[in-house]
């Protein structure tokens, strides 16, 4: 089967914030146990990908399985840290949202098996 | 469930709804109010203002709230007001609270300083003993020390264990500077569950490790410390757990009269988070997670100066409309380093931006943007950066679908030098682009100045070197009422009244000595605890 095209947005919702020259994305599942599926997408490597021109790493993701949630963590993104940054949103706190908008691939088969049904969108 | 502890958080940062904690105390029936008013920029922001004014240097949004009843019902809700509003001048933000007191006749109100987290006199002294200073995220950035002449400021992160001993001796308000947000909460529970009276019945060092000072066995004791940091993380960002600032937004209904945060914290390390009653906004599982994973790195090691916790197994359980349970966070030790949060001066910075309307409005201000540069070419040590807001310019540039095609672009540029006179220059080639630029190029306002940049540079540092500094000081309204009104009165205090009866004046002042020495005996029994 292939793999189907959602918005990040329909599985998780987020809050970002910064640290230093970091951010951190917080991605967490509507549903808890939708979380093997976001973890299955959500890779240091699709970071990179995504942040291109912006980061160049590293780039790190940390299940929370608590609260069925991932941690991304980009380093090195704010050109040097909030009071530095020339960029309109210094401290990356718009990031948590915009980043919902983005397209990602879901492998069918995974979804039905954690209960994520993409017809009910 | 067990007896649990009320404490309020009043706001975020500096800059939060100045009036935010008064509402929270007035609809609330909180022990504790905490009030976090510093992040990593604003130490610096402070040192500046401080370096103008002798008297600045801490928040003063704290002032404006205390003044207005804040003051009043913390005495008459018999509340204890932890807040790290101090800033780099504790002392001024303390006399500015006593007086406060002195105002409505809170004679006996007793303010404590923890003091001991600024160690920008002191960065050479401790460099001696061979601290390195190195860049904690970075070490290609060298040590703080290079960049010595220029160093601003440099406040280690302090944790909970003064500020549960200041309660301890009788304080009704704290007052810090850096200490770490959510360790103004773990400082409450310190106070509140006996574990600071037990600390200082055995004389244990003033910062701990408060997992020392715990009754059950460590390990027990480090789960509750990060319980109870988790409440104090969850609360220190003020509404952000209660509605402000969640995916949520559009579906909880109003914001404009949003609730501040409450944690009822148990002393097993569990806490309820919730809200006012008739508060607007929500406390819920969803709004409560993102504010767990707010500003953290590795959930399962968010350091503070008290402990490490793991997040990753913390449950949320929403057992009632606006309350949401919250347990199962995991302690490990404390670290041996503290961070130390400095920054430097690193050149010049300045904003302008100009409006872009029209068909091929992102044309129009890319060539505005290139007429800019062009006129700039001669400045050789200037940096500009551009943004086209509202095409785009939040997104990262991989995720941009490059067709939206706005009819109107704010065009906003940030120049940076080390030379300020080269960004004077910048912002007088902003309004000439209106005449002769591109049609329609609108929204031009005052020339920009340049503000100093200060780059932040945060750096670990042996903790023992930081906290053998650290320590309190206990300071009382009838004193500084007496030092304010009658600046002679304490030279007077140790003249023997029999001595003064010389002359009419001196009668006068005998008579005031005489009613200072009863409000002194008053006093006597906090001078035999605290001097």
């Amino acid at each position: 089967m292939n793999n189907i095209s959602i918005k990040l947005g329909d599985l998780v919702h987020g809050r970002s914030g910064d640290k230093g020259d970091n951010i951190n994305i917080a991605l967490i599942c509507h549903k808890r146990e939708w979380l093997p599926l976001l973890e299955s997408v959500i890779t240091p490597e699709l970071l990179a990908k995504w942040f291109k021109g912006w980061s160049e790493g590293p780039f790190e993701v940390f299940p929370v399985h608590g609260v069925g949630a991932v941690n991304c963590l980009i380093h090195n993104v704010l050109q040097g840290g909030g009071t530095v940054s020339k960029r309109i949103d210094a401290q990356g706190k718009s990031l948590g949202q915009i980043i919902l908008n983005a397209n990602i691939n879901i492998n069918p088969s995974l979804a039905k098996k954690v209960g994520f049904d993409p017809s009910l969108l | 469930m067990s007896e649990r502890t009320i404490i309020g958080g009043g706001g975020g940062f500096w800059g939060d709804q100045t009036m935010a904690p008064l509402k929270l105390l007035e609809s609330a029936d909180l022990d504790y109010l905490t009030m976090d008013y510093l992040s990593e920029v604003t130490m610096s922001i402070m040192h500046k203002q401080l370096n103008r004014n002798s008297e600045a240097g801490w928040a003063t949004d704290l002032k404006d709230w205390l003044k207005v009843g804040g003051i009043g019902l913390l005495r008459s809700k018999n509340v204890k007001l932890v807040t790290n509003a101090g800033g780099v001048n504790p002392h001024s933000c303390a006399s500015m609270v006593l007086a406060a007191a002195s105002d409505i006749g809170w004679n006996d109100c007793k303010v404590a300083l923890v003091i001991g987290d600024d160690l920008g006199e002191k960065l050479s002294e401790i460099a001696a003993s061979g601290a390195q200073f190195t860049h904690m995220y970075d070490p290609s950035l060298g040590s703080l020390l290079d960049h010595s002449s220029s160093v601003v400021s440099a406040n280690a992160y302090l944790g909970a264990g003064a500020i549960g001993r200041s309660l301890e001796r009788g304080a009704d308000i704290v007052i810090t500077g850096r200490v770490a947000d959510a360790s103004l909460i773990v400082g409450c529970m310190l106070h509140s569950n006996g574990w600071a009276k037990r600390a200082e019945e055995s004389n244990l060092p003033l910062c701990g490790p408060i997992a020392n000072w715990g009754d059950g066995n460590l390990k027990e004791s480090l789960d509750i410390i990060a319980g109870w940091t988790v409440a104090g993380h969850l609360i220190e960002c003020g509404a952000q757990v209660s509605g402000g600032n969640s995916t949520d937004w559009d579906d909880i209904g109003p914001l404009t009269d949003v609730g501040y945060p409450i944690a009822e914290i148990f002393p097993d390390g569990r806490c309820i988070i919730t809200k006012p009653n008739k508060s607007q906004g929500a406390v819920t599982s969803r709004i409560v997670a993102e504010q767990l994973l707010y500003e953290i790195g590795d959930p399962c090691a968010y350091i503070t100066p008290d402990c490490i916790v793991d997040f990753s197994c913390v449950l949320l359980e929403e057992i009632d409309k606006d309350r949401v349970l919250v347990n199962g966070a995991k302690g490990i030790e404390q670290t041996e380093t503290l961070k130390l949060s400095a920054s430097h001066k690193d050149g010049w910075m300045v904003v302008s931006e100009l409006v872009a309307p029209g068909p091929n409005a992102r044309k129009r201000a890319e060539n505005t943007d290139f007429i800019l540069r062009s006129r700039l070419k001669h400045l050789k040590g200037i940096e500009i950066h551009s943004e086209y807001l509202g095409d785009e310019a939040l997104i990262p540039p991989a995720l941009r679908s490059n067709t939206l095609n706005p009819s109107e672009i704010v065009i906003r540029w940030v120049a940076t030098s080390m030379d300020k006179s080269e960004l004077m220059e910048f912002s007088r080639a902003i309004a000439p682009l209106v005449l002769t630029g591109p049609a329609g190029i609108c929204g031009y306002s005052a020339r920009s100045r340049p503000r100093e940049i200060l780059r932040f540079f945060p750096i670990l540092l042996d903790r023992n070197l930081v906290e053998s500094q650290v320590h309190i000081k206990m300071m009382h309204s009838w004193r500084h009422d007496l030092e304010l009104r009658m600046p002679w009165s304490s030279d007077l205090l140790f003249i023997p009244l029999e001595n003064m009866a010389h002359s009419e004046k001196n009668m006068r002042r005998s008579r005031f000595a005489e009613r200072i020495l009863r409000r002194l005996d008053k006093a006597k029994e906090f001078d035999t605890i605290y001097e």
